[in-house]
């Protein structure tokens, strides 16, 4: 893992990554240095640097690691030549202080690239895997503060009624934010083979239509309904506007977005060994829905043993319980469950609850009947007060519970290999 | 030295409390010394059944804030209760007591143990205390005593009255709920029903008010006994220990651990840590009420006992009895502890000893974790069940046990045991004993339900410092006093010199006041 206390050297501090970076290395004890076009009052240590204006320079003898994050910010297009000057004196000052270079690359990086954007990536990397550096191309980068191609992209989706549904749809390979911090952090304390190209994404791609609904239903909680567009009739409208309308327009970064290479992903996050988080969960605000989720859990449990939906104070109260009491990860029970409670009966069978693997649903499973019982609709249920009785009644009730047992005990028998599969993948990967 | 007091009690339990008595009102300067644990957790205000059905809070009682029931995986119900945390909590670590396949369960809180105690009462016949150093005649007075002063409740000229022998000196019984009395009558009704049946039933006899006692209020069926009785009908040594204190030559030092104990030709030392930090008491006489495992770890230290002691503990089981004609009733208010006991005669000349209770008080889920249904059934079956069902227990000798406790090189004491191996064939014989019983009764034993609990889960540990006529080493004689150092003496479970299945806890404070009694003699006549 990560050595605690390295000097950290992170340019482009003040970005979309860099902040959430810096934090985390922060919070992780190490020490970091900025390096920005200007200083902040709260950067004790702080060295300039602008991809604009190259310039020699000295970075402090001890310097662990250097993490190159700045790009040149699009209102201030010029020459690609200058930020590849500027990262060349970087590069070299990195090598003269003995530190490990990482450079956040891109996924567009080629060396026939369409733009230059990604022909000077390419060109960077050369340079940096010379030095034995390492780079790193992440994926969509999402989550966290609206900022970044992912605040455009959020923007987009808040403001427009619908999202536009591309044809054939492009794939993108989500990386949440804190999740690409972790594996640039992971990258400066580890010796990769110089020249080293790392891809960090989802290792399934996303089409762009599906990224976009996320950011619709999780992050801005809207209804936007997809809508067709040939990416034929963009490459037209392209072709007929000037070049200085078409970089107004953004279309040139929606080109390069639609004609985005692929990259293979599964081996490189091995070597990183931090796994993602998935897309539902990191789109939240919160970064991540381990406690929706957990709720979620609850809400199943408490609704199966009560026969009724759960007051909201008994679910936040499951949530707590599970949380201070146990770990605070949900079960990941499959959807199913969360959406019909009643389904929970077949894997609720008294011999499934004494695996070893379902040790923690049994217990959760008891907390849920104990923490259901101890209320006012508790008391409804399982002490029949103010409901009525009987001899006939409680005759009838007896017989309804058996009866119930017998046909899910015979729906469990009949369902033997599903539910076999669904405990297998549910706990025991 | 000048001492500043006659004798030390150590523990302010039923043994501390009952020891002390004889000797406050004899004008020895007497100090207590306790873990002194108070409650930190709420007990219901209302009775059971209206704070269940109208108290939003009522997980703050039942499962505690902390979600103590959900951390505590002792297997009894007792121990969930977050009203009982303070008397279980940090007993093992203060006391450096451990256990391997054993529940060792002690007391740090003022009064010890009996805040979560069964409340059950009963008396040793002459027979029972054959092996004792001192005859029946002699413990008399001292149950009267004790008897007297906790108040019990329970009397009733029925099949076990001889059996718990204290008719004497207690009031009527509480009212018995519908379920109860019904399998009594009907057990009234069969001739010879003792002898026909093959156990005695009668009501059973408790430390718990059936009319007022001044601040303590009589039972009024509120059905708290589980979760905190807020009428104080249910006797806890703190209600003695609050009477102590009026004497001016009964002094009480709360929350000191003893760590050690120290002999200096006659003069006896207790080392702990108090709210002052380590401090140390001296005395001429010790008396140790800290309960059995703490009071056997503080004396096998002493005498540097290192061998493994065999410790008693009563072999228990717990069943639910269903009866039918009940079916369909609505629940009502009722007491929460023994309302029936039975007594039984196994092979080999073994005891059984039980009670039936009402399981309205404790919760559902408790019977759910060993129903083999799905939950959600289970639950619907016990919610229409369990208002007419009874819960009952069992419980064997103590010579059952296998139990030893082991002083370890550090100081800590380790109890390692089990059950002796005719305890499955005893229990296999009682359950079906008492299914037939039952079936006669009109009632049926839920199949299944007859569990035998955990070793130790009784918590009638006893007779590790037997009182002996003529002790040895690691043992006490007549007095409790410890062989080999005179002045310290045993006064709670652990100088018992047998366990039988009875409940053991006024015979522990009757023996704990004869032996208060007996110094107070000894030093009004100095020998020779």
């Amino acid at each position: 893992m990560v050595p605690a206390d390295m000097k950290i050297i992170v340019t482009g501090a003040t970005g979309y990554i860099g902040v959430r970076l810096t934090d985390l290395a922060r919070q992780l004890g190490h020490e970091v240095i900025c390096m920005t076009r200007h200083a902040h009052a709260s950067d004790k240590a702080w060295i300039k640097f602008d991809l604009l204006d190259p310039a020699p320079l000295e970075l402090p003898a001890d310097t662990d690691a250097v993490i190159h994050l700045a790009i040149t910010p699009h209102s201030r297009a010029a020459d690609p030549d200058f930020e590849f000057e500027a990262t060349r004196f970087l590069v070299e000052a990195t090598q003269r202080a003995g530190a490990r270079m990482v450079f956040v690359s891109s996924q567009t990086a080629r060396q026939d690239a369409p733009t230059s954007y990604g022909r000077l990536k390419w060109q960077i990397e050369q340079l940096v895997g010379k030095s034995g550096g390492l780079s790193v191309r992440p994926g969509q980068v999402y989550g966290g503060a609206e900022k970044g191609l992912f605040g455009v992209l959020v923007h987009l989706v808040r403001t427009l009624p619908v999202v536009p549904a591309f044809l054939p749809a492009p794939k993108v390979r989500p990386v949440h934010v804190d999740d690409l911090a972790a594996v640039l952090l992971g990258c400066a304390s580890v010796n990769y083979p110089s020249g080293t190209v790392l891809c960090v994404g989802s290792e399934e791609p996303v089409s762009m239509t599906r990224f976009l609904t996320t950011i619709a239903t999780v992050r801005v909680r809207r209804l936007r309904p997809p809508i067709p567009v040939p990416v034929m009739a963009i490459r037209i409208l392209s072709r007929m506007v000037g070049p200085s309308l078409r970089s107004r327009l953004g279309l040139v970064r929606l080109m390069s977005l639609i004609e985005l290479p692929d990259m293979e992903t599964t081996d490189d996050l091995r070597r990183t060994g931090i796994t993602l988080r998935p897309l539902s969960s990191g789109m939240t605000v919160s970064g991540n829905d381990r406690r929706r989720r957990l709720a979620a859990e609850g809400r199943a449990l408490l609704s199966y043993v009560l026969k009724a939906d759960p007051a909201p104070g008994l679910i936040r109260r499951y949530v707590r319980c599970v949380e201070t009491t146990r770990s605070p990860r949900p079960m990941d029970l499959p959807g199913i469950f969360l959406r019909y409670p009643a389904a929970l009966a077949l894997l609720d069978s008294p011999a499934i609850r004494k695996l070893d693997c379902a040790g923690e649903f049994a217990w959760r499973l008891d907390a849920a009947v104990l923490l259901a019982e101890a209320t006012v609709a508790g008391s409804r249920r399982f002490l029949e007060i103010n409901r009525p009785v009987g001899r006939t009644r409680s005759l009838f009730r007896l017989g309804h519970a058996v009866h119930m047992e017998a046909w899910w005990r015979l729906l469990a028998l009949a369902g033997r290999p599903v539910v076999d599969q669904i405990i297998r993948k549910t706990w025991q990967s | 030295m000048a001492a500043d007091f006659d004798i030390i009690v150590i523990g302010s339990g039923p043994a501390g409390v009952s020891v002390s008595f004889p000797l406050v009102e004899a004008g020895l300067k007497v100090l207590m010394v306790d873990g002194g644990r108070e409650p930190d957790s709420p007990s219901p205000s209302s009775p059971f059944l209206v704070g269940r059905s109208e108290d939003r809070s009522q997980w703050k009682w039942m499962i505690g804030e902390d979600f103590h029931a959900l951390r505590d995986d002792s297997g009894s119900p007792k121990m969930r209760v977050p009203g009982h945390a303070f008397v279980f909590d940090g007993f093992g670590d203060a006391n450096r007591i451990g256990a391997s396949d054993y529940v060792a369960i002690g007391s740090l809180a003022r009064g010890g143990l009996s805040n979560a105690w069964g409340c059950g009462v009963a008396t040793l016949s002459q027979d029972e205390m054959r092996e004792f150093p001192f005859p029946r005649t002699e413990l008399e007075p001292s149950y009267a005593a004790v008897a007297r002063r906790i108040g019990i409740s329970g009397a009733e000229n029925d099949d076990m009255a001889d059996y718990f022998g204290l008719d004497a000196w207690a009031d009527p019984p509480i009212r018995a709920d519908a379920l109860n009395a019904r399998l009594l009558e009907r057990y009234s009704e069969i001739p010879n029903a003792a002898s026909a049946l093959g156990f005695r039933l009668g009501r059973s006899r408790t430390a718990v008010l059936q009319t007022d006692r001044g601040a303590r209020k009589a039972c009024d069926l509120s059905g708290n006994c589980l979760w905190g009785c807020d009428r104080r009908s249910l006797y806890t040594a703190t209600e003695d220990l609050s009477a102590l204190k009026k004497h001016t030559n009964f002094v009480y030092r709360p929350g000191f651990v003893v760590e050690k104990l120290i002999d200096k030709n006659g003069w006896h030392q207790v080392l702990g840590s108090g709210p002052d930090g380590n401090t140390t008491y001296g005395a001429p006489r010790l008396a140790l009420a800290a309960g059995t495992l703490a009071s056997t770890r503080l004396s096998l230290q002493l005498i540097g006992h290192r061998l493994p002691v065999p410790m008693q503990a009563c072999p228990s089981a717990a069943f639910m009895v269903w009866i039918p004609v009940m079916l369909g009733r609505r629940r009502e208010p009722a007491f929460g502890l023994g309302q029936l006991s039975f007594a039984m005669d196994l092979a080999g000349g073994a005891g059984a000893f039980g009670s039936l209770f009402n399981p309205t008080g404790i919760p559902i889920a408790e019977f759910s974790r060993h129903m083999p249904f799905r939950k959600r059934f289970g639950i619907d079956i016990l919610a229409t069940l369990m208002s007419s069902c009874l819960a009952g227990n069992v419980f064997l000798p103590g010579r059952l046990s296998t139990a030893t406790v082991t002083l370890g090189g550090s100081g800590q004491l380790h109890v390692q045991g089990a059950y002796a191996t005719e305890v499955a064939s005893l229990m296999l014989e009682a359950e079906k004993l008492l299914r037939r019983a039952f079936r006669r009764l009109g009632a049926v034993m839920l199949p299944g339900s007859f569990t035998i609990g955990r070793p130790g889960g009784d918590i009638h540990y006893a007779a590790t410092l037997p009182m002996r006529a003529a002790p040895t080493i690691g043992e006490t004689d007549s007095l409790g006093e410890l062989y080999g150092v005179s002045g310290i003496h045993v006064v709670d479970g652990a100088s018992l010199t047998d366990l039988t299945e009875k409940s053991h806890t006024l015979t522990i404070m009757a023996n704990a006041d004869r032996i208060g009694r007996r110094i107070v003699a000894a030093r009004s006549q100095p020998a020779g």
